[in-house]
């Protein structure tokens, strides 16, 4: 029982630092707007696929990572994480079922009240970002899930 | 307790509740504390050190690339920069014969005038890591942190003017705030005729703004902005930027002024930390009259640098 937590856990901590990797690395500063939030995908991916092996402690631990990396206030991406991979581990048996169209609406619908946590916690903390590129990354994300779920799928299966 | 149990494999979703809860309330509390109270410092200094390795890995093959560019660069570039580099020296020496003579006498006619300004007395060089921090704020990191004394509202400048102020310290890293981050803001004063004025940071790397000035204020494209150093936060008299247009409209109370930065936010690669002296206290009893026409002109000193220290240096 001990083993097989331990084989489960190893592929989601390794991809969810690589993912914490992508978040902060250097792109042209066009394309900034653009990133999608790998790390928010990884957590959701291990939230539906294997809730038991920690979804939760892993969203709480990435979002601390995410916000003592980016700089922002401690535990800001830690709850909107929290709060969004615990729906989409509730979602999750009916997520497995759903078209990929489907899949990537929901994934957008999650993203989105992601970011909308985050723009919520900017204000309330008294640094609003209210650009409009903010709402670009679910969307990319969304776009980018199935690809990212295929890859994150092969890892899964060794 | 209930609840609890049932977070065993057994049933799962009153546990994913649970902890989802119990999850977000902790992290209700960490905004909460980190924004309210400053107990946060330390346990972020910590966690930004387990974040270092990620950093440090990201940032070094960039790093690296960069190092092999400049290892393999011909012998003609290194001399053309040589030469370039060397006229740029003589250049700044020369500006330099008379500033210690300049700075000196400055600073007795400002004590004659009772208004002596902070001055630098140190400055630590660090080099900004090849990172991405949050797309949409204007922040560096820097690989200098508190262990090399550095602290939170430090002014930071690169080699053409400020460049913006600490935000935040790590061990041994920093976040540094640019000039143009939309939640900044600098006071300056136009090097021409001394108006003073606050530059407030748009987002945008090639632009400040002076929303404060009405139409008829006397500044003009080509302007250069200086720090006044009031607020005591950066050293005085160092270049902020120029002004690149002003658009006055006659209907409205406020001209619309725009100003080019004078630091290569979006290039500089090193950054200068500055630690400012006290400013020497002028003797206190003879002060009695010239306070109130003081405290009208200028917004309210820093305490820092009124605290009562010795004469002289």
């Amino acid at each position: 029982m001990m083993r097989e937590d331990r084989i489960r856990r190893m592929p989601m901590a390794l991809s969810a630092l690589v993912a914490l990797a992508l978040a902060v690395l250097p792109v042209p500063a066009v394309l900034r707007a653009f990133r999608p939030d790998f790390l928010v995908l990884v957590v959701f991916f291990w939230s539906i696929e294997s809730p038991r092996a920690g979804g939760l402690t892993l969203a709480f631990m990435a979002g601390l990572a995410l916000d003592v990396i980016q700089g922002v206030v401690l535990g800001q991406h830690a709850l909107a994480l929290t709060l969004m991979a615990a729906w989409a581990t509730h979602l999750r048996l009916r997520l497995r079922v759903f078209s990929i169209l489907s899949q990537c609406l929901t994934i957008f619908a999650l993203l989105t009240g992601y970011q909308f946590v985050l723009f919520w916690i900017d204000g309330a903390t008294g640094n609003p970002v209210t650009a409009f590129g903010r709402w670009l990354a679910p969307v990319i994300g969304a776009l980018l899930w199935p690809l990212l779920s295929a890859i994150l799928g092969r890892v899964h299966e060794r | 307790m209930v609840a609890f149990r049932n977070t065993d494999p057994a049933g799962r979703t009153t546990g994913l509740l649970l902890r989802c809860i119990l999850y977000s309330l902790l992290a209700l509390c960490l905004i909460i504390v980190d924004k309210r109270y400053d107990h946060l410092g330390k346990i972020r200094r910590v966690l930004s050190v387990v974040a270092y390795p990620v950093q440090i890995a990201v940032a070094s093959p960039f790093e690296g690339w960069d190092w092999f560019r400049e290892s393999v660069t011909t012998r003609d570039v290194l001399r053309a920069d040589k030469a370039k580099l060397e006229g740029e020296l003589r250049v700044a020496q020369f500006r330099l014969q008379r500033y210690e003579a300049l700075e000196a006498e400055s600073q007795r006619l400002r004590a004659l005038r009772d208004s002596t300004a902070a001055v630098t007395d140190r400055f630590v060089i660090g080099n900004i890591m090849d990172l991405d921090l949050d797309p949409f704020r204007e922040r560096v990191l820097v690989d200098k942190g508190a262990q090399d004394g550095v602290f939170v509202g430090q002014a930071v400048l690169d080699s053409g003017g400020v460049f913006g102020q600490v935000a935040r310290v790590g061990q041994l890293t920093a976040e540094v705030i640019l000039l143009s981050d939309a939640t900044h803001a600098i006071p300056v004063q136009v090097n021409r005729n001394g108006l003073r004025t606050v530059a407030v940071g748009t987002g945008d790397m090639a632009r400040l703004k002076l929303p404060y000035l009405p139409t008829s204020a006397d500044v003009v494209a080509g302007d250069l902005l200086v720090t006044s150093g009031l607020g005591g936060g950066f050293p005085a008299g160092y270049p902020v930027g120029t002004v690149a247009e002003v658009k006055r409209d006659p209907a409205a109370s406020l001209a619309e002024v725009n100003v080019k930065p004078a630091a290569a936010l979006d290039r500089s690669r090193e950054l200068m930390f500055v630690w400012l002296k006290a400013a020497p206290a002028t003797p206190a009893a003879p002060a009695a009259p010239a306070a109130p026409a003081a405290a009208t002109a200028t917004p309210p000193a820093p305490a820092k640098a009124a605290a009562p220290q010795a004469h002289g240096q």
